[in-house]
């Protein structure tokens, strides 16, 4: 077993813009206005989120590097919160249910990848997805306002997730970690790292 | 007869409604810019419809996914019902496929994706040849099955794909892909570039089944002059093009003759005068 392989672990990290976006104003705007099933959405947040995956340094290590690399985000526009382990929890709020939404079979992030392993020497798989925290009015029903927010079906049904070229998964209590499930082409190049 | 009026539906962030209302107005159409600001009511009166391209609502969330739900699309939806033209072109695509009105029936079946290309990633523009498909779509059924009219494309999410089995294959076979990406010598694209963003079976457009709406990525309203074509394209059109712009100051073919984009607004305009 090499070393590399004893190490390897799945880090998050959770990037949020520092200032009102406009993406989630809109996108909570349009579900309350245009969504029946979605009418008690109070309030949406967009988070990035990244998770690597491979042998790590410890999270100041994880902070440092990724604060220095627009691959991952612009730290004048946008806040970075690392979570190393299932056991912490994430940057939601008590109220707030997550759903991670990603591209089918394009959540990997080559450039980001190529930028980690120059800058460290190590390959890592690292991947991306937009969380969406969802908040409700007291008393609304969050389940069927989750359902119609976000699986696309037609005009009056979904939003945040078009099936025909994206995958979700929702948060439900604890967010998991890694949230991602393994793709078949993340599989194959944590094979090549820790071989 | 009164000229045919079209609106142009502009939503914020929409960049190509004045040359699209020049596409429009240069085939003897009446083009007017409806903004999103106005009572979806007013936009009952039109004969036909462009949902031009652009980022409406800067791609928030989805390229066209907000914009699909606004009410002007309820009344585009009850047009279409109707058996009135309604053309996506690029941003309008993405709109008119969120909305469920290609492939059509309201649900939503489809998704304009990333663009998938080998070793890039996002937004690729580039002159394509895009071949005509035998179809029942009114903006292209005038024009000979297998001709190839050279367009441009410019977009990070265009490439036709749908999660259903058997779905894609089916609208080919209905004649529901009306353009389809290709190589200068008329054969099916089948990689990268010629197909610019990998779409499933090089399709660059796809209309309802009764023919009335369009959503096609590339852009027929910024290949409408001769002398707007890429030097990269050959064959017939490039030697027009050629002779165009080597003859600008003769009476013959000029720059601002109509080049390979007008064929659609050709297309709605005798569509039009038919019906």
């Amino acid at each position: 077993v090499s070393a590399a392989r004893a190490k390897r672990r799945v880090v998050q990290a959770w990037v949020e813009p520092a200032s009102d976006d406009p993406e989630a104003v809109s996108a909570t705007m349009v579900a309350r206005a245009h969504l029946p099933a979605a009418r008690g959405v109070a309030a949406l947040r967009r988070v990035r989120v990244f998770e690597l995956d491979g042998a790590l340094p410890d999270e100041a290590g994880i902070a440092a590097l990724l604060h220095r690399s627009t691959q991952f985000y612009n730290p004048h526009k946008e806040r970075c919160h690392v979570r190393g382990s299932a056991g912490e929890p994430p940057p939601l709020r008590f109220d707030e249910h997550a759903v991670l939404v990603w591209e089918r079979d394009g959540e990997r992030r080559p450039a980001a990848e190529r930028w980690w392993t120059h800058e460290t020497g190590r390959s890592i798989v690292v991947r991306e997805g937009v969380a969406w925290a969802v908040r409700f009015d007291p008393g609304a029903d969050a389940r069927a306002g989750l359902d119609g927010l976000v699986v696309l079906r037609d005009r009056r049904h979904g939003l945040l997730c078009n099936p025909h070229a994206q995958e979700f998964r929702v948060g439900d209590g604890d967010v998991p970690l890694p949230w991602f499930p393994p793709s078949r082409a993340t599989r194959a190049t944590r094979r090549r790292t820790e071989s | 007869m009164s000229t045919a009026r079209v609106a142009i539906v502009q939503f914020p962030g929409v960049n190509c409604e004045a040359e699209s209302a020049r596409a429009l107005a240069r085939v003897g159409l009446a083009p007017e810019v409806f903004r999103w600001t106005r009572p979806a009511s007013e936009l009952r009166d039109f004969e036909a419809y462009v949902v031009p391209g652009g980022f409406s609502y800067q791609d928030r969330v989805r390229a066209g996914a907000l914009a699909s739900k606004d009410p002007l699309l309820d009344v585009l939806a009850d047009a279409a019902e109707r058996g009135k033209p309604v053309l996506g072109i690029c941003n309008g695509a993405q709109v008119l496929v969120e909305a469920g009105l290609v492939p059509g029936g309201g649900t939503v079946e489809l998704a304009l994706a990333r663009n998938r290309m080998p070793g890039r990633a996002g937004y690729h523009a580039r002159w394509v040849y895009a071949r005509v498909e035998a179809s029942p779509c009114v903006f292209t059924r005038a024009l000979p099955k297998g001709v190839l009219l050279p367009l441009p494309v410019a977009h990070g999410e265009g490439r036709f794909t749908s999660a259903e089995p058997g779905r894609i294959a089916a609208l080919l076979r209905a004649g529901q892909a009306p353009l389809r990406y290709a190589r200068a010598d008329g054969t099916l694209a089948r990689r990268f570039p010629e197909n610019p963003n990998g779409a499933d079976a090089d399709i660059a457009g796809l209309c309802n089944a009764r023919g009335n709406v369009l959503a096609i990525m590339p852009h027929p309203e910024r290949a409408q002059d001769l002398g707007a074509m890429c030097r990269s394209i050959d064959g017939g059109w490039g030697e027009r093009r050629d002779r165009a712009l080597e003859g600008m100051n003769d009476p013959g073919e000029g720059p601002y003759d109509a080049g390979p984009g007008l064929a659609f607004f050709e297309g709605l305009r005798r569509h039009l005068r038919e019906s």
